[in-house]
This record gives C-alpha cells, sequence and structure tokens, in this order.
C-alpha cells in the first residue's frame, strides 16, 4: 500500500483504520519543503488492503501497489480478499474442520492443532512461525501439507523456511498439524514454551471429531493438558453430503 | 482458517453471538456449489440477522444483499450472524429440511449449540475449540476493545479505530449504531456481530475517562 504525498491533505482519517498501526502523519520537511503528510510504514504494513477498500480518503490518494516475491506473501496471508493459489481459498488457512463431514480429514483418535501467530491484532514475521515448525517437527508432529505456511518449507527435515521469506510481516499465520490423541499433551508443553519465547502473541485452536454419542474426547485432551476450552465453539453439524465413513 | 473462531468476552454476551456459514470441499463437492450457496443464502435471508457476507464481495455494510447473492460461485462461503439461539435452531431446522449438501458450520456458545443440535436432530459431527492467546497477551488492548475487534477473525478491525469511535461516542458526536456500522465494514466476510458491537461500544464509551 502506498499513500500519494502530494494528494493527501493530511486529514489523518487513515490513520486509525489500519490494523497494524502502520499509518502515521509525518511534519513537513524543511529540507524538502515537502508539506505534512500520511504515510505507510512499508515494514509494518502487511498489505491487508484495510485502508484502501475503505475509500476513507476524500483525495483518493491511498493506492495498491504490484507486489513482487516475497512481499507478495504480505498479502497473501492478510487479505481475506486475495485468494491464496496454494489453497484455492480465500485468507490464511484452509478448509480444517468446517469440511471434515465430507473429506475425514479429522479423524477419531486424531487432534488438530492450529497455532495462529498474530492473532489478535499483533501481526507476526514469518519467522516467529518458522521457529515453532522447527520445534515441532522433531516431536513427529505432521503439519497440513495444503496451509500455505507448510508450503514456504524449504527443508521439511528441519523446517526451515525459505530465507527471503522470514522476515515478512503478516496479519498472522497458522501453524496447522494432526497429532495422535495421546501425543497432545506432550505437543501442548512444547507449544507452551514457544510461545514463551515469541515475540508475539498465539492464538491456539484445538479440533476434534465428535463421537456418536457426543463426547469430543479433543475436549477432555485439552483438559487433561491444562487447557480450559472456551465456552464459544465452532461445531460443523454433518449436513455435507457424500459424507465420509468415519 | 478460523475466523469465526477465538472470540472473545463476556459469557452472557457470548451466548448472543452466533455465525452460521456454509462451505463446500474443494476436492468433494464444490463442483456446482455456487448455485447451492445461493439456496443457503436464501434461506437464510427469511431469518433476522445483524450481518451477512462473502468475502469476495462483502458484507451488508459493503453491499446489498441481491448482489453479495449473484456474486456466489463454487467455493464460495456464505455467512449470516444471528444474535439469539431460536433463530439459530429455525434457520438450522430449515437447512437440514433443504438439504442441500453443503458443509453447515455454526460458531458460537458451544452449549446452546450442542442444545439446538439435539432439538433439530442433526450431529455435533467436528468441534474446534479456542484454548486461548499465548505469548505476549501483555501487547493486547483492553478486555471490551479485544471483544470488539476478534469479531472479524481475519484481524481487519483495528483496535484503534474502536478507540477512536468509542471517544466519538462518548463525546456525542457519533451514535453507537453508526459508529458499529462503521467498525463492520473492514469485516469482508460479514461476521461482525454489529448488534453486539453497539453494546460493547456503549460499555467502552460509559467507562472512558475522557
Amino acid at each position: 500500500m502506498r499513500i500519494d504525498p502530494d494528494r493527501c491533505i493530511r486529514c489523518g482519517e487513515c490513520v486509525a483504520l489500519c490494523p497494524m498501526n502502520a499509518i502515521r502523519l509525518v511534519p513537513r520537511d524543511p529540507a524538502s519543503g515537502r508539506a505534512a503528510h500520511a504515510a505507510i510504514d512499508r515494514d509494518e504494513c502487511v498489505e491487508c488492503g484495510v485502508c484502501f477498500r475503505s475509500r476513507v480518503c476524500p483525495e483518493e490518494a491511498i493506492g495498491e501497489e504490484e507486489l513482487a516475491w516475497p512481499r507478495i506473501l504480505r498479502k497473501a496471508f492478510s487479505d481475506p480478499v486475495f485468494t491464496h493459489p496454494g489453497t484455492d481459498i480465500p485468507g490464511r488457512g484452509t478448509e480444517e474442520m468446517k469440511t471434515n463431514d465430507v473429506t475425514g480429514r479429522f479423524r477419531p483418535g486424531f487432534i488438530g492443532i492450529g497455532l495462529e501467530f498474530g492473532r489478535p491484532g499483533i501481526g507476526t514475521r514469518l519467522r516467529e512461525a518458522e521457529a515453532a515448525i522447527r520445534r515441532l517437527l522433531p516431536l513427529g508432529v505432521v503439519l497440513e501439507p495444503n496451509n500455505p505456511l507448510t508450503q514456504l518449507i524449504a527443508d521439511p527435515a528441519t523446517g526451515a523456511l525459505k530465507p527471503e521469506v522470514r522476515d515478512e510481516k503478516v496479519l498472522s499465520a497458522i501453524v496447522e498439524a494432526i497429532v495422535p490423541e495421546e501425543a497432545f499433551g506432550r505437543i501442548l508443553e512444547e507449544v507452551r514454551a514457544i510461545a514463551a519465547e515469541a515475540d508475539t502473541v498465539i492464538s491456539v485452536g484445538v479440533i476434534g471429531k465428535a463421537g456418536a454419542d457426543g463426547r469430543v474426547p479433543a475436549a477432555e485432551a485439552m483438559r487433561r493438558a491444562g487447557l480450559t476450552p472456551s465456552g464459544n465453539g465452532k461445531v460443523n453439524v454433518g449436513l455435507g453430503r457424500p459424507l465420509y465413513p468415519f | 482458517m478460523s475466523h469465526t473462531l477465538h472470540r472473545c468476552g463476556a459469557p452472557e454476551d457470548l451466548k448472543k453471538d452466533f455465525v452460521v456459514f456454509s462451505m463446500s470441499a474443494k476436492t468433494v463437492n464444490a463442483r456446482g456449489s455456487g448455485e447451492k450457496m445461493k439456496r443457503f443464502f436464501e434461506i437464510l435471508h427469511r431469518f433476522p440477522a445483524t450481518n451477512f457476507g462473502d468475502v469476495k464481495t462483502g458484507s451488508r455494510y459493503n453491499a446489498d444483499w441481491q448482489t453479495i447473492h449473484d456474486r456466489f460461485r463454487d467455493q464460495s462461503v456464505a455467512h449470516y450472524v444471528f444474535t439469539d439461539r431460536d433463530t439459530v435452531a429455525q434457520a438450522l431446522r430449515e437447512l437440514r429440511e433443504a438439504d442441500l449438501g453443503l458443509s453447515v458450520i455454526v460458531s458460537g456458545d458451544f452449549t446452546e449449540i450442542e442444545a439446538i443440535c439435539r432439538e433439530v436432530g442433526l450431529p455435533v459431527h467436528t468441534v474446534q475449540f479456542s484454548g486461548g492467546v499465548l505469548g505476549r497477551t501483555d501487547r493486547l488492548p483492553p478486555g471490551p476493545v479485544l471483544a470488539i475487534t476478534t469479531m472479524c477473525g481475519h484481524g481487519l478491525v483495528s483496535a484503534r479505530l474502536v478507540e477512536k469511535l468509542a471517544r466519538e461516542v462518548k463525546r456525542g458526536k457519533k451514535e453507537a449504531s453508526a459508529a458499529a456500522a462503521e467498525l463492520a465494514r473492514p469485516c469482508m466476510c460479514g461476521v461482525f456481530n454489529v448488534e453486539r458491537a453497539e453494546r460493547l461500544l456503549r460499555e467502552i464509551a460509559a467507562r472512558r475517562e475522557t
């Protein structure tokens, strides 16, 4: 994103809109004579498009740029209007449990873990998620292959990302994995250790197939591991067809 | 993509916050799903909702219902936000009857959703819970602000905008309803609960010192 300093009238209407607080009012530069204007900190901007889509600028000074690799990743992870070519769905994640009634992705005996780095509202450099991947792979964690973050891994043995993408900032990036139910407690211990060293926030999501009796073993595994399931959750109500034969 | 999970707030307040949405699976039933998604959207249109939308076109605060409806394609994801559990139960009953064959997901108070499923005769098939936020939670905004910003799971509603609008409500420069509608605009999926945002804005404005 960019703001044309010559069109900007410094009204400040765009400043509060930015979820990353990357828009600032710059005073007049006495050296160049350039008038005061709003400016986007390109290092902090995640290319989410909020300022542009808002049409808040009375002078239409806010514009989108042609984004080259690896900066285009900022948009792919942060702007849900942009469909990621790896997943074919908008946003930084996958279908995960939303279509589990027809895909059978999450089966009894397994638990899905989603570690969303940067959410809520703080943002993250991709290297933060990389650090987590490097620590989780030795525990036998299998990453979701369709996740856009997984697709940036250069070395599947170590979890190292392509070097040029590590410092890209995004609104959030999700480490998605499926683990055996009995391994959940050990993996959560590692997640806590990862979080203690992180410079951002991590929203933890846990997915599980419910039993025919309505029991949700994933919720029980969370409690055993000392993680309280939130009162509000997301439920797939099994209306997809053809139903996966669990 | 867990854009309707991780909503923060007081349990009683979250009991008035349900998102019902539908999705096809790319590898299973995406082909031809656009027409079924239109039908899903038509069915839910019969119920009172605080918001609706599809990320590609926007929410009711970005586009009119017909435009959103007409732009559904295969692999579109349609959303509706309701504020009471009985409406959700009725909507699910109709969706069950319609048997569209698309996956339907409900986000909200889990105990209520379980009860609704029992009433309507639908299974709790697969569940996702939030395990909370770890790491640098010291960087997060105060609770009521976070309760508003987390209603856009893609993180497009800025905490600073919430604070600015709460100040304007406090000073009588803006109605809380207008401020809530302004906050809904960045959230393109239409999962932002505008009625809840209005209540929370009033709460923030009432507490704010300046």
